[in-house]
């Protein structure tokens, strides 16, 4: 709680001498430095007007009128120093994290942690929201703070879910009985009445959306795998098991559904945290904690347990996870695979019977996948918890999985042990056929010797690059490769190096002539997305590209074959565009950079976070584009959708391309 | 702690009006007893901090919920950052354009919270607490409280009128929190013996006029205006796509009690 910071004297110093300086030039001004000693300037006395009338302004200015105006104002200064020096020496923070773990002032405080470990990561979202505003070419203060709100809300939503999860704010602990952990029988999942399209969450589902469940029932020891398409309810259902659904996304429920022998509509999440364990989707955006040791005791802090007992449950959560080196860990200084680690053990701090965690294997590379998924098995099969898995990596988790249920068409079903599990992945994604259109050869996008400098390190070592008219490029390589730098520097030159779009040096182009050149859809896509509507979404790209009206409405219909005129095309005009599903989002997001007919489309990562369907959607865009006759680049680790997709794939590693790079090498 | 309505109600205007009297009180001090008038600023120090602790004490249990408690916390950050960001550029206080608009989307009660711990938060990031932070803090309150009790609005242009109603608050907001900033502490700043100088003895109306002069040289012509144009230009631009994404995020009807 104490330490020294200069900063805080330094600021109540200049405060302290600003106090003294304006309070001089107030008697200056208002006369009231005309005491003892010399007459250093002697001003008229001006009398104002009535109402003012009893105030008289300027008058002599002597030597002992300074000082005494000097001194009269030293006690206030020397107060204002001394609040200085206490800010120097108390790190209230600290307070705010002991506050936190009870006591009457506790909501406070815990609002107050959130907050402050907030306040960082909005460092780099405004970073990131900016590039996303420069490469749209907005420049208004909305097109800034509409996705930095967006993102807040988003966190704000996920938090609270955690905490929810976790038992904050329980007035009671129920315990699960002996009886089956789940079991759901003909119950029906939908959204209420109030889920009307302005007003439903984010992603929510529109009103009519239902989900059936007839049987879904796992005694003790199993691990099953809950699969389907984004969007087709997965995570709805994995909410419905942990209690969210009901009780934290305003949806409804019909029919027999027990948790631990618990009818799960009447008893809130909060309340059954002690026997149901929950990693929610993307754990990293829910941590309320500062540092790794305080998110994983969260709950039975939220509890009330004294803290010796809390270390000692953290200790052997992180054990049984394989995190105890990271407990002393700042939490924001975790990669994804560490953040779902750590949130499994959060998870699994209280021993529950029951753990549902929703796709765990997201964004995470091989050897975490392996981990994480010796981790499920074990759980399930040696310490007897009912594991419930929601993922559509369906092949990684099916040897571990003893019943696996999947969704399709508003329908949870069983799919027979021994059936053959089919890589819904890659199912039908490959439905397209390769790009129809063949390089014609004529090189649009060049690019020679970019070098590109982050923090120290090169992140782009002298790449050159040839990009064609109708033909589409796969940049692969894995994370930390230079992929996104590489796109950025093509699309917002200014590092060593030259790019010129059809015989144009980019970095001379203004904003305008220069998205007209090239388009980059960032990864974090849904930064772009700053209107109330999709339509007026739309208006507003044509007006910022100067393009006639009409043309990104148009685009985005056409990449989603919704034609103009038809109800489906009225339900994504009026939509709200962050309750477009996942796909249509980022076809939403490629029509906006397109709008000024740029005949370079660069798209960094265009498969992250998408299932199959949503991915093919996205294929069949970028084909559209392609067709138009632009050159279009991806960059991604999705090999399987750069196999299937790209005329020509170029892996990059550390900084640098590897062959096929230029044009001469595609004829050989 | 769970309080409840009979008991909180009361306790919370009772916060206020602690609180509202501090700010007021070189307009008490005359009444006092002329041995007892020198301890009058002191106290009004003292009870500005002591109505902010009532108030949070009274109105924690109301951020139980965990939707509350994160919006208020990750709103907060935002508050919080913009403020000390904004520090280098003096009166345009962007911060405004956030308290009316979270005020206006989640009622009165969190527009209040959110402007209290924000000044809470942002002090703790810079070191800048002192005797000015309790009023700042209810100044800051108020602001966003005022904009969760204004009226609904029905008809066709609402979305519109909704946003010419809040710039218009805004404008008023902004010269309002000048003015009661200034109003504690004025006798501070100008010290005794000068034309606008606070003299307990005089009438009400010379003090007043003193008051108006010290406020428009200090702020109101200048930070103030500033601020008020600030506030209206952001609910212009951003108004209406915030709103939108601050309503998407549904607080239960009766999250803030």
């Amino acid at each position: 709680m104490f330490r020294f910071r200069a900063a805080p004297l330094r600021h109540a110093a200049i405060l302290a001498v600003g106090f003294i300086v304006v309070r001089v030039l107030y008697r200056i001004l208002f006369h009231g430095v005309d005491g003892s000693g010399a007459v250093l300037l002697d001003l008229p006395v001006v009398r104002l007007p009535a109402p003012f009338a009893h105030v008289t302004m300027l008058g002599p200015i002597t030597s002992g009128g300074l000082w005494d105006s000097v001194e009269s104002a030293l006690p206030i200064a020397a107060v204002i120093f001394a609040f200085g020096a206490i800010n120097a020496c108390i790190d209230l923070s600290k307070l705010f994290a002991r506050g936190a773990r009870g006591g009457p002032l506790r909501g406070a405080a815990r609002t107050l942690v959130i907050a402050w470990a907030t306040v960082p990561a909005l460092g780099d979202a405004v970073r990131q929201v900016s590039l996303a505003r420069k490469l749209r070419g907005s420049r208004g203060a909305a097109a800034l703070l509409v996705p930095l709100l967006e993102r807040t809300v988003e966190r704000a939503v996920a938090i609270a879910a955690a905490m929810e999860v976790r038992g904050f704010g329980a007035q009671r602990s129920v315990d699960a009985g002996t009886a089956t952990p789940i079991e759901f029988r003909n119950v029906v999942l939908a959204y209420g009445a109030c889920a009307d399209a302005a007003d439903a969450g984010p992603g929510a589902p529109v009103e009519g959306w239902t989900l059936a469940v007839e049987e879904f029932v796992v005694p003790a020891g199993r691990l099953v795998l809950v699969s389907g398409p984004t969007g087709s309810g997965k995570s709805t259902m994995l909410h419905a098991l942990s209690g969210l659904h009901t009780h934290f996304d305003d949806g409804e429920l019909h029919g027999s559904a027990r948790v631990g022998g618990i009818d799960r509509r009447t008893v809130p999440p909060r309340e059954t945290a002690g026997f149901v364990g929950v990693v929610l989707q993307n754990p990293r955006i829910g941590f309320a904690s500062e540092t790794v040791a305080d998110e994983i005791g969260f709950a039975p802090t939220a509890r009330g347990v004294v803290a010796s007992i809390v270390s000692a449950r953290v200790a052997e959560a992180a054990a049984r996870v394989g995190v105890t080196a990271l407990l002393g860990r700042d939490i924001r200084a975790l990669s994804a695979g560490e953040a779902t680690l750590v949130a499994i053990a959060a998870a699994l701090v209280e021993r529950p019977r029951i753990l549902l965690v929703d796709e765990p294997l997201a964004d995470l590379d091989a050897e975490a996948r392996l981990r994480i998924r010796a981790l499920l098995d074990s759980l399930a099969h040696e310490h007897g918890v009912c594991v419930v898995v929601a993922e559509h990596r369906v092949g990684e988790l099916a040897a571990v999985a003893d019943a696996r249920f999947d969704i399709r068409d508003g329908r949870v079903a069983r799919i027979p042990t021994g059936a053959q599990l089919e890589p819904a992945d890659e199912a039908d994604a490959a439905s397209g056929d390769r790009a129809a259109n063949g390089t014609t050869g004529e090189a649009r996008l060049e690019a020679r010797g970019i070098h590109v400098v982050l923090g120290g390190r090169v992140a782009v070592d002298e790449a050159s690059l040839d990009l064609c008219a109708g033909e589409i490029v796969a940049l692969t390589g894995p994370n930390g490769a230079g992929k996104s730098s590489l796109l950025l520097a093509l699309a917002l030159p200014k590092a060593a190096g030259a790019v010129r779009v059809s015989g144009t040096d980019v970095a001379r182009l203004r904003r305008r002539s220069r998205r007209a050149a090239v388009a980059l859809v960032p990864e974090a896509s849904d930064d772009l997305l700053c209107a109330t509507s999709t339509e007026e979404e739309c208006r507003r790209a044509d007006r910022e590209a100067a393009a006639a009206s009409g043309t990104t409405r148009a685009r985005f219909l056409a990449f989603l074959g919704a034609e103009d005129g038809t109800t489906t095309a009225a339900r994504l005009l009026a939509s709200h565009p962050r309750d477009l599903s996942t796909g249509e989002r980022r076809c939403l997001a490629i029509a906006i950079q397109l709008a000024a007919d740029a005949s370079v489309l660069l798209i960094d990562e265009p498969t992250r976070g998408l299932d199959a369907r949503a991915r093919s959607l996205v294929a069949a865009a970028l084909r559209t584009a392609a067709g138009e006759g632009r050159a279009v680049a991806i960059a991604t680790h999705d090999h399987g959708f750069a196999r299937e997709l790209a005329e020509r794939t170029i892996g990059m590693r550390n900084g640098r391309l590897g062959a096929g790079a230029l044009r001469t090498a595609v004829r050989s | 702690m769970k309080w409840s309505p009979r008991v909180q109600t009361p306790l919370v205007w009772g916060g206020h009006l602690l609180a509202a009297a501090a700010f007021a009180w070189p307009l008490f001090a005359p009444a006092v007893p002329a041995k007892a008038q020198g301890a009058v600023p002191f106290v009004a120090l003292a009870l500005a901090p002591l109505a902010a602790v009532t108030l949070v004490f009274v109105l924690d249990g109301s951020v139980r919920s965990a939707k509350v408690l994160a919006l208020l916390g990750t709103l907060t950050a935002v508050g919080a950052a913009v403020r000390v960001v904004g520090t280098g550029v003096g009166g345009i206080e962007a911060v405004f354009v956030l308290l009316i608009l979270a005020g206006r989307a989640y009622g009165a009660r969190f527009g209040f919270l959110l402007g209290v711990f924000v000044i809470l938060l942002s002090s703790t990031l810079q070191g800048g607490f002192g005797p000015w932070t309790p009023f700042q803090m209810f100044a800051c309150g108020w602001v966003g409280a005022g904009a969760g009790l204004l009226p609904r609005l029905r008809g066709a242009r609402s979305k519109l009128a909704e946003i010419a109603m809040l710039a218009g608050y805004g404008v008023l907001a902004s010269y309002a929190f000048g003015l009661i900033m200034n109003f504690w502490y004025w006798p501070f700043a100008v010290g005794t013996g000068a034309g606008i100088s606070y003299e307990p003895g005089a009438s009400l109306g010379e003090n007043l006029g003193s008051f108006l002069l010290y406020s428009l040289i200090t702020s109101t012509a200048s930070w103030d205006t500033l601020r008020a144009i600030t506030t209206v230009i952001g609910l212009a631009v951003a108004g209406p796509a915030v709103l939108a994404a601050l309503r998407r995020a549904k607080l239960p009807r009766d999250a803030l009690r």
